[in-house]
């Protein structure tokens, strides 16, 4: 429980701590000004949990393998250029068995996280599969991120993180590579994605447009030394 | 030990063909004695001999290994059962005898037989043959299992399209599965109190409790080879008693179910719970799916599909375990003050949606209160096992319980063949012990769903109702206020109206001296021994008074209740008996705070009336469509 206070208040923004708060405390009066689904997908065991809850309580599970039952949904707010965005996140079970129900809510997603794990190389392997379902099952214009989960483990390394750019190069998508361990590039991969959602929620003519893989470029060695630390 | 090492292979690679000739030699043995001891070349007519020992070689100690082949016998159905389930009953007294041979005994025969009625709900069970549902989610689900299986089979890389997701069971177990990493030749292994085995009728491995299942694929083969001989003699294998060990064995359908027990009891209890892992099989698979994939590939790794779900089994093994609720096929339900559980199903009820057929409100792993919808109520009830099932997976699945979980579940007595899907939240985090659980038949219907729970939420905020569940607690023996009764269990058959209810039980918690988990175990042993005596299918008893090593036991059954209590050990017979008086005195003082008596009225009243209108027709309707497809 300490942990979790703690890395709270390590995220809070100048006038994000009264809303932290007010989430954890009172769930049915959270303030937001916009919201999001957001749909985690991939294989079992690649991470999918770890990562939102390393995003969502600063936390890593460590140690036990507890498989997610049917979809899991959580709510995060984050700070957007001052808009308080809700990320509505659909923390899916990789297990076959539950892809019916995984089915019937892609629709809903706004943004998909896709994950694989680069030290299971059929996890990799499978990403084009997922990126089949998508098509058939999300909306069109839903944005996707392709994710390499459980960076830190390079000594068990089997899939590159040129392979994983490649991929990513060819579906359009942007791709970064994440640990839920020690947090690396988690909260980026979230941000960027509230941030793109953002954007094209209140996108003005005369703007211009945001560009997801420039920001995460941008930020990703950033982010990363700060997870580290 | 090098039989069991050398053999299996051999024995497994052609056991085919074996049987075939061995049918013809051993034909109709009924009744197997196994006399000789095991011998390093065994002509084809002992195979069965062979198979015993494989087993016996691996799942007992080798130093017992020849008094249990001598004292191997094997049960199996048909004609002879009765003779033999006298015998092995025999046996186990005499075997419990000795134990407690400075105790003395008082027995009252059973002379109606109404005792057995509550035991085996689950023989219940209908065995509806499948129905179509081609369109429902276990057929299409199917479907594609099988499309896919078939392309594997092919060697045919998956890249292609339609979700070809290849799931590697394998992935798993990379994962930190202790008992799973188990040394299956080790002795710890086999010093277990209770292995449970679950195969396909194919002999593939489906789970063990301990150990890993590749590991055990040449044990679980030789459990098929038992399994199938015994079959191929039109019989049905259903136990083997060694001295140390009793192994039953339970098929359903293509599974195989296999429980090696050291613990004293009894083979119909051990029997129970292998049938309860198979409910909790079927919640996650449905009974339709299991048959239909195993009728077009016979040989399938249902390991696939049960991936990531070898938690709930485990859970609900240690849970079955544990807590007697499983033996008395009955719910716990938390004490409350009757008006506060009156409250909180009201509020239940005001948040009802289309398709929403249950609301249950659980703390602390126990019952506060279950709303039915009306159209569901009426014909049938939600039985215990499907409630230990539901309570078993928010237990075994909720390790971070700060989300909203959506998930299909089947409620294998209530409709084997269809899910429902399950709306899981705890209403208190971080505290997390008060958690909603809404089952709705329709899949989409998430939204909807969680919106009942922002209801529910919002009106126990307005009532408090969270700090005075928190407030609520089960309760001390020392409440009864009788001297010498250390704890209890009381199950009433004596339901107060007239519609079928929720089977429940009550019973304090257990204190000092059964505060650590061995004495707890040992309590329940002997509540399990009483019950095993009561419950005998040869000789049922209705009253055993037991003076145990450090406890006087007495159990009693009558047409309104079954109670078990246990006594410090110089209580004398006429004390207990006043005692019982007295607690049953209390119980009936007390029965409002310590059951759900009255389920909630909206589910009760003949016709759709008064209160919440509007919107409760159109949702009548709803739900009953909702229920015609489902079936």
């Amino acid at each position: 429980m300490s942990t979790r206070k703690a890395s709270l208040t390590d995220k809070q923004t100048k006038n994000g701590t009264s809303k932290y708060v007010l989430e954890r405390c009172a769930s049915v009066n959270e303030y937001y000004d916009i919201a999001f689904k957001v749909m985690l997908l991939g294989d079992s065991a690649v991470g999918k949990t770890c990562i939102l809850v390393r995003f969502k309580d600063g936390a890593f599970l460590g140690g036990n393998f507890i498989a997610t039952v049917g979809i899991d949904f959580r709510n995060k707010v984050v700070d957007v250029d001052n808009l308080k965005v809700k990320l509505q996140i659909w923390d899916t079970a990789g297990q076959e068995r539950f892809r019916s129900v995984t089915h019937a809510y892609y629709r809903d997603a706004q943004a998909l996280l896709l994950l694989y794990d680069i030290t299971n190389k059929p996890s990799f392997e499978n990403i084009r599969a997922w990126l089949t379902e998508t098509h058939e099952y999300a909306q069109k214009d839903v944005v996707i991120m392709l994710l390499g989960n459980k960076s830190d483990m390079a000594a068990e390394r089997v899939v590159k993180t040129e392979e994983g750019e490649k991929l990513a190069k060819e579906y359009g998508v942007p791709f970064m590579e994440t640990s839920a361990k020690t947090g690396v590039n988690v909260e980026l991969a979230f941000l960027a994605i509230a941030k793109e959602l953002k954007h094209r929620a209140t996108e003005q003519p005369n703007e211009p447009k945001f560009q997801i893989h420039d920001y995460i470029e941008s930020q990703k060695h950033k982010s990363g030394c700060c997870g580290l630390k | 030990m090098t039989i069991a090492e050398k053999n299996p292979q051999n024995c497994l690679s052609d056991w085919n063909g074996i049987m075939e000739r061995d049918i013809q030699q051993e034909g109709e043995a009924q009744k197997v004695n196994v006399c000789d001891p095991p011998s390093e070349s065994n002509p084809p007519a002992e195979t069965l001999v062979t198979t015993f020992c494989l087993l016996g070689n691996h799942m007992f100690a080798d130093t017992v290994e020849q008094k249990e082949a001598r004292g191997t016998a094997v049960k199996k159905g048909g004609e002879e059962n009765v003779d033999q389930s006298h015998c092995a009953a025999n046996e186990q007294i005499l075997d419990v005898e000795p134990h407690c041979n400075q105790a003395k005994k008082l027995e009252t025969e059973n002379s109606e037989d109404q005792n057995n009625a509550s035991t085996n709900p689950a023989d219940s069970e209908c065995e509806d043959a499948a129905m179509d549902n081609d369109q429902s989610d276990s057929g299409e689900f199917v479907v594609t299992m099988l499309a896919k299986a078939k392309l594997e089979e092919q060697g045919i890389g998956l890249k292609g399209r339609s979700s070809p997701l290849l799931e590697a069971g394998t992935q798993e177990s990379h994962g930190f599965m202790s008992h799973r990493d188990e040394d299956v030749m080790a002795d710890s292994w086999r010093q277990h109190r209770k292995h449970v085995f679950v195969l396909s009728e194919a002999g593939k491995p489906i789970y063990s409790r301990y150990g890993s299942e590749e590991a055990l694929s040449s044990t679980m083969g030789v459990m098929m080879a038992l399994v199938s001989f015994v079959q191929s003699g039109d019989n049905i294998i259903r136990s083997v008693y060694s001295e140390e060990h009793i192994v039953v064995f339970l098929q359903k359908g293509p599974l195989v179910l296999v429980c090696v027990s050291s613990s004293r009891q009894s083979e119909e209890q051990l029997r129970a719970e292998l049938l309860y892992v198979y409910y909790q099989i079927i919640s996650m698979l449905t009974q339709a799916s299991i048959s239909r994939i195993f009728e077009h590939k016979k040989n399938y790794d249902l390991r696939r599909l049960l991936a990531g779900s070898e938690k709930i089994l485990d859970g609900l093994l240690n849970l079955v375990d544990s807590d007697p609720s499983f033996l008395l096929a009955a719910v716990h339900c938390l004490p409350l003050a009757s008006s506060l559980r009156e409250s909180l199903s009201q509020t239940l009820q005001k948040a009802i949606t289309p398709n929403l057929v249950f609301s249950i409100l659980i703390a602390k792993n126990q019952l506060l209160t279950i709303v039915q919808e009306k159209t569901v109520i009426e014909d049938t009830r939600l039985e215990p096992a499907d409630v230990h099932l539901l309570l078993n997976l928010i237990g075994a699945s909720s390790a971070f319980q700060a989300g909203e979980i959506w998930t299909p579940i089947c409620l294998p007595l209530f409709n084997p063949d269809c899910y429902f899907y399950a709306y899981i939240s705890y209403l208190d985090p971080p505290e997390c012990t008060v958690c909603l659980l809404l089952l709705s038949t329709d899949k989409e219907a998430f939204y909807a769903v969680a919106d009942c729970k922002r209801k529910i939420e919002e009106a126990m905020v307005a009532q408090n109702s969270l700090s005075l569940i928190a407030k609520a607690q089960s309760y001390s023996v020392s409440q009864v206020g009788v001297s010498d009764l250390r704890h209890f269990m009381y199950k009433p058959f004596d339901v107060p109206d007239n519609y079928r209810q929720l089977t429940q039980f009550t019973s304090p918690e257990m204190e000092a001296p059964y505060s650590s988990e061995d004495e707890k175990m040992r309590l329940l042993d002997l509540y399990r021994f009483m019950h095993s005596r009561i419950h005998s299918t040869s000789r049922p008893l209705k009253l055993i008074y037991h003076v145990a090593e450090r406890e006087t036991l007495l159990a009693w059954v009558t047409s309104k209740f079954e109670l078990y209590t246990c006594f410090s050990p110089l209580v004398t017979k006429a004390c207990a008996i006043t005692a019982i008086t007295k607690l049953l005195r209390w119980i009936k003082k007390e029965e409002d705070r310590l059951f759900i008596r009255y389920p909630p009225k909206y589910s009760t009243t003949p016709n759709p009336s008064k209160s919440s209108r509007g919107s409760k027709s159109d949702q009548q309707d709803t739900t009953d469509n909702g229920f015609l497809s489902l079936l």
